[in-house]
């Protein structure tokens, strides 16, 4: 600790000193128009800041520009990387120990807000987003997507800034589908006599369809038919999972998979389900839309340039998508809450909103969508458009909006599975809906 | 004078033993007594013995004690019979025998991890090697990882093939210290190979077998890394032994009583399952 202060000490004698030493000619220069224009992004100069996030796409954007951030404010920044499942636990035990150093970190409100908002992990961002000296002038928080920034919201204040805004999409290889004659499928019925189509038509080589079916990583898009077929997470308080609609929309989803789904869908989560889908052994996927660089990518996807995109076909009660977003937030105990804003504006400032999107992040910027650079260079108009639906009519639900968020998860992934596999679905979103009330009210 | 030298001599171990081994068991003893939800941001609560009660009418727990029971059983079957077996093979002079030796030690020196990442590609079911082989003979691919019957075979195999060298190794070092004229008396009562194995070979390294099958029990009841990369104990659970349970009940969903309790219950299995080897062992020394 001694070590640290004396090290401090030395460094700002020695950034300080030739200042001093020089006269005033250098701070006559920067300092009125830092006055003059209130905020200044060299005002938290000399901070380290440390930056906890997640394996994702975004940030394979974000870390090489990350000296762009540093050159601009004179903020150093440590960048932690984790992959999904390690980074939740790992996030969650540095709050927990309540001596994290952690400054900012990627969440996704949807899945951890309730539970890190009650815990007092996540800070208030409003004083900031409100003052003169610490919002950037151009940063225009407008301009960003209404639902994405209110799913921040708990209590009438935010306590995330969103950095993309995802929804799911159906997505088709367009070869199979000129090959066995089958229209982009527009309800329930003709995505399920699509899928039969090709796979029969195939004699069971090329799957009709694949989805998620490791048990919790699986409610993620089943929601969207839960929703779809009428159901609800929750129904007055308690879990909805075992409704007649619920258990409709999770025979459909289990059925689907064990028809003209790969056999090994109860083991599949996203990377392998899109895998199978970018191998070009099945005609289509319902997933996130955010996955569309990697189908869409000739070095890791067979069917590069033949993917079309819609939205998810219409069900008993609608066509009903969830939208869902990562989002950055500052820990409530950093020291270095003005530096993590100002790093949280930066990366989530049009012009990175515009990059990401070019490269097919979906941004949570209106700007990035309207931008000529974007809709001149877009090569998918299809994902554009269903996207943009999407968004209209979505749903902001996807989680159950409980704190046990994981535990609910796995409930109703146990319904799922055994939908897959063929027992009795009734039975089994009983027994799921049952073992969610008992966790509700542990 | 002298009975406190001997104090202060050991001294230095029992309090180190005291600080890393004996002060983590007796404060899981009492986190298991609490209800601490962590997610709620809440501290620790006391409940006494609640989380031990709740566990007898929790089908995951029960669940996960037969996947622990049938995988660590299968697992030290497959591993004692096959490493025993090849040990009594290789246990003669032949050219070439420590390079053997050697390439058996490979499947130990590979970190699970990495092992568990190729073991789950073979088993992928589209495009794994298992199911091409199967193919290529003529048999009906497999689902194995996505299986709830085949899972459990399928991780004991994995097992199985990383583990076998270890029983292979600690049996055949004690094959070659065994003194010779036992067997050459049997030669010359004119013994078959049969008789001699059974009845002379086997006794005599029965005390080997039986340390390097509780090794091995010991680390199959505690497997974590192999089982979390290769199937995270799916489908839904049926792969979902103790010590995934743990993890999930500790680390997924932040409930940190139950998993002090669920960390306890391993802890005696361990530790009963240890003292029943013991057991076995000092019953054939006496024999």
């Amino acid at each position: 600790m001694i070590k640290k202060l004396i090290l401090i000490a030395v460094t700002v004698l020695l950034i300080g000193f030739p200042l001093w030493a020089n006269g005033s000619s250098d701070s006559d220069t920067t300092a009125p128009a830092a006055t003059v224009q209130g905020f200044d992004w060299q005002s938290q100069k000399g901070t380290t800041i440390k930056i906890m996030a997640n394996k994702h796409p975004w940030v394979e954007i974000i870390e090489p520009k990350i000296a762009e951030f540093e050159n601009l404010t004179g903020i150093k920044v440590n960048l932690a990387v984790y992959p999904e499942d390690q980074f939740r636990t790992k996030r969650t035990v540095e709050m927990v120990s309540g001596a994290s150093d952690v400054d900012v970190f990627m969440l996704m409100p949807g899945n951890s807000l309730a539970q890190y908002h009650q815990a007092g992990y996540v800070a208030p961002l409003d004083d900031m987003m409100q003052s003169k000296n610490l919002l950037w002038p151009e940063y225009d928080l407008n301009d960003i997507f209404k639902s994405a920034l209110d799913a921040g919201v708990k209590d009438g204040k935010h306590y995330t800034i969103p950095i993309l805004l995802e929804t799911s999409l159906l997505a088709y290889n367009k070869e199979i589908f000129e090959k066995y004659n089958v229209e982009v499928p527009k309800t329930m019925e003709d995505l399920e006599a699509a899928a039969k189509k090709i796979y029969e038509g195939s004699n069971g080589d090329i799957y009709g369809i694949t989805l998620r079916g490791k048990k919790a990583s699986a409610t993620s898009q089943w929601v969207d038919f839960l929703h779809s077929f009428g159901g609800e997470w929750l129904e007055n308080g308690k879990s909805g999972i075992a409704s007649d609609d619920a258990i409709a929309a999770t025979d459909y989803y289990g059925r689907l998979l064990r028809l003209y789904g790969p056999k090994s869908a109860p083991s599949n989560s996203w990377y392998e389900s899109i895998s199978i889908f970018m191998q070009g052994k099945a005609a289509m996927v319902y997933d996130a839309s955010v996955f569309k660089p990697n189908y869409e990518n000739p070095e890791k996807s067979a069917i590069a340039g033949k993917v079309g995109y819609a939205r998810i076909p219409e069900g008993p009660a609608g066509a009903i998508p969830h939208v869902s977003n990562w989002a950055l937030s500052i820990y409530s105990n950093s020291k270095n809450k003005e530096a993590a804003w100002l790093f949280i504006q930066w990366a989530t400032s049009k012009k990175i909103a515009l990059e990401g999107l070019l490269k097919g992040i979906p941004s949570a910027r209106n700007s990035a969508w309207e931008s000529d650079d974007f809709k001149n260079g877009d090569t998918t108009p299809e994902w554009t458009q269903a996207s943009i639906a999407s968004y209209k009519v979505a749903s902001p639900i996807w989680n159950p909006p409980v704190i046990p968020v994981g535990e609910c998860r796995d409930a109703a992934g146990s319904a799922i599975v055994a939908s897959i596999l063929g027992e009795d679905v009734k039975s089994a979103s009983v027994e799921a809906a049952k073992a969610m009330d008992a966790v509700l009210s542990k | 004078m002298e009975t406190k030298t001997k104090y202060v001599f050991t001294l230095p171990a029992l309090v180190l033993i005291g600080i890393i081994v004996m002060f983590p068991i007796v404060y899981n003893l009492f986190m298991s007594m609490n209800t601490w939800y962590v997610a709620s941001g809440k501290g620790l609560e006391w409940v006494g013995i609640k989380n031990y009660l709740n566990l007898l009418s929790d089908k995951r727990f029960l669940n996960s004690l037969i996947v622990t029971f049938l995988f660590s059983l299968g697992a030290l079957v497959f591993e004692v019979v096959l490493g025993t077996s090849l040990a009594l093979f290789l246990n003669r002079e032949f050219r070439g025998k420590n390079l053997v030796k050697l390439i058996f030690l490979f499947p130990i020196a590979a970190t699970p991890v990495a092992v568990s990442l190729i073991w789950g590609m073979m088993y992928n079911y589209d495009l794994g090697i298992i199911n091409i082989m199967l193919q290529n003979i003529g048999l009906k691919p497999l689902l194995w990882l996505a299986s709830p019957k085949l899972v459990i075979p399928a991780l004991i195999i994995t097992d199985t093939w990383q583990w076998t060298p270890l029983i292979l190794l600690i049996v055949l070092a004690n094959l070659e210290s065994l003194p010779t004229d036992p067997f050459e008396s049997a030669k010359v009562d004119g013994a078959n190979i049969m008789q001699v194995i059974f009845h002379i070979t086997i006794p005599m390294i029965r005390p080997a077998i039986v340390v390097a099958a509780m090794i091995r029990s010991i680390d199959a009841i505690k497997t974590f890394d192999m089982i979390y990369v290769m199937t995270q104990g799916g489908p839904d659970i049926a792969s979902e032994n103790l010590n995934l349970y743990i993890f999930q009940t500790g680390f997924s969903y932040f409930r940190m009583g139950t998993a002090s309790a669920l960390a306890i219950v391993l802890f005696a299995i361990v530790l009963a399952f240890n003292v029943f080897l013991s057991i076995i062992r000092k019953s054939g020394e006496r024999l």
